[in-house]
């Protein structure tokens, strides 16, 4: 038969990698996905920005694809949000309780706060800590308030387009005025929560030898 | 960046494609160190042979050591790797089974593609077998379906249930396998055998 004593040498190495890695703490830094300079180059493009009119047509259809994140505290959220909006505060973006609702690849997560400051920050830090499809109100609810809660008339002279959007926001203004709720009638933070968690990839093959 | 699939880093379609060449390399390993000998695979229940226990110990703290060592220097992200969840009662019938099955038999499932690839008779029966019993429990499942179910204890890690850290629990790994090791060579030497 034969022999296997060369088990002495891997021995030792086996444990010195043992006692390495039973001293060394645990490594539990998020993965990032994006470098600065990708992300630079993404802020540069500005394609994580929503238009309100854009998001006043996904609110009014009740389009499913989206979830609206309100990082304001609570209290602001309490006195004024969209219709639909998840109150998550920014200081508790990175908060277990929440990674389910922003970390899934199935609906946009749309960003908001007053101006676009806070939103921009959320959206920053979510978007380096790797999580998909996020984006963010465009000039926050002051522009909202603005441009669909005031619309101001285009002049005689515009081009027909503005007329488009005006009417267009005329009508938004009448949707949310009747149904959003504006003052009191707050929502309960919990909200609608997505299905998925985190998409089950195929089963790994399974089994020893 | 790991792990490649689940990161997409690597598309899910290339997922069969890259499990059938590590099996091809699988099966070239098992066949080379005369894992498609029944008599050799059986040695460890006798205690003439621990070769068996060797190679797929080694393999384990090998794997838990690259794990470990990957996720320490942030190339791959661990809350992503899948853990097959624990099913207590199938697990411990499961293992029964398998046991019985490997003594009787002489082969594990893998093995025995092996063996059968080089002309094993032994092993194609061995095969057939296995087809049956698939059969048998898939056809039978509504029956066992409850009790298979049974006792689903999520996604355990061991480490996690008695509190230590992954990299310790490790190291006490390979110790309890450095003596395993030690505890098969001390029997290779009483149950000799010349030939098998």
């Amino acid at each position: 038969m034969r022999n296997y004593s060369s088990l002495g040498y891997l021995t030792q190495v086996f444990i010195i990698l043992g006692l390495v890695i039973a001293f060394v703490p645990e490594n539990t830094t998020l993965p990032y996905k994006l470098s600065a300079g990708e992300m630079l180059e993404e802020i540069q493009i500005g394609s994580e920005f929503i238009h309100p009119d854009e998001l006043a047509d996904l609110i009014i259809n009740k389009d499913p694809s989206f979830q609206l994140i309100d990082v304001r505290s609570t209290d602001e959220f309490q006195k004024y949000s969209l219709p639909g909006a998840i109150n998550i505060p920014l200081n508790l973006i990175l908060a277990d309780e929440w990674s389910d609702i922003l970390n899934q690849d199935t609906k946009m997560n749309i960003f908001y706060s007053n101006g676009s400051t806070l939103a921009h920050k959320a959206w920053m830090i979510i978007r380096q800590v790797g999580f998909e499809n996020n984006y963010l109100l465009q000039g926050g609810l002051n522009y909202w308030l603005e441009v669909i809660l005031n619309p101001q008339k285009p002049k005689s002279t515009d081009p027909n387009d503005e007329f488009a959007k005006y009417n267009f926001r005329k009508g938004a203004r009448q949707f949310f005025e009747t149904s959003s709720p504006s003052t009191g009638n707050v929502r309960e933070i919990s909200a609608p929560k997505p299905i998925i968690k985190r998409t089950k990839k195929k089963k790994a093959p399974q089994g020893g030898c | 960046m790991g792990p490649l699939i689940p990161q997409e880093i690597i598309s899910l379609d290339w997922n069969l494609v890259i499990a059938f060449v590590v099996g091809i390399g699988f099966g070239f390993v098992l066949e080379a160190s005369g894992f498609s000998s029944s008599r050799k695979l059986a040695g460890i229940f006798y205690g003439y042979d621990t070769v068996v226990l060797k190679v797929f110990f080694t393999a384990a703290i090998t794997a838990m050591l690259g794990l470990l060592y990957l996720s320490l220097f942030g190339w791959i992200d661990l809350n992503l790797v899948y853990v097959n969840p624990t099913y207590l009662w199938s697990a411990i019938i499961g293992g029964i089974i398998m046991g019985l099955g490997f003594i009787i038999g002489g082969f594990c499932p893998g093995t025995s593609v092996c063996a059968a690839a080089i002309g094993k008779i032994d092993a194609m029966v061995f095969i057939i077998g296995i087809i049956i019993g698939i059969f048998i429990f898939g056809e039978g499942f509504p029956i066992w379906k409850e009790f298979h179910e049974a006792g689903n204890l999520g996604s355990l890690k061991i480490q996690d249930i008695i509190g230590i850290s992954g990299g310790l629990f490790t190291f006490l790994i390979i110790i309890f396998a450095m003596i395993l090791f030690k505890t098969g060579e001390w029997a290779e030497s009483q149950f000799t055998r010349e030939e098998y």
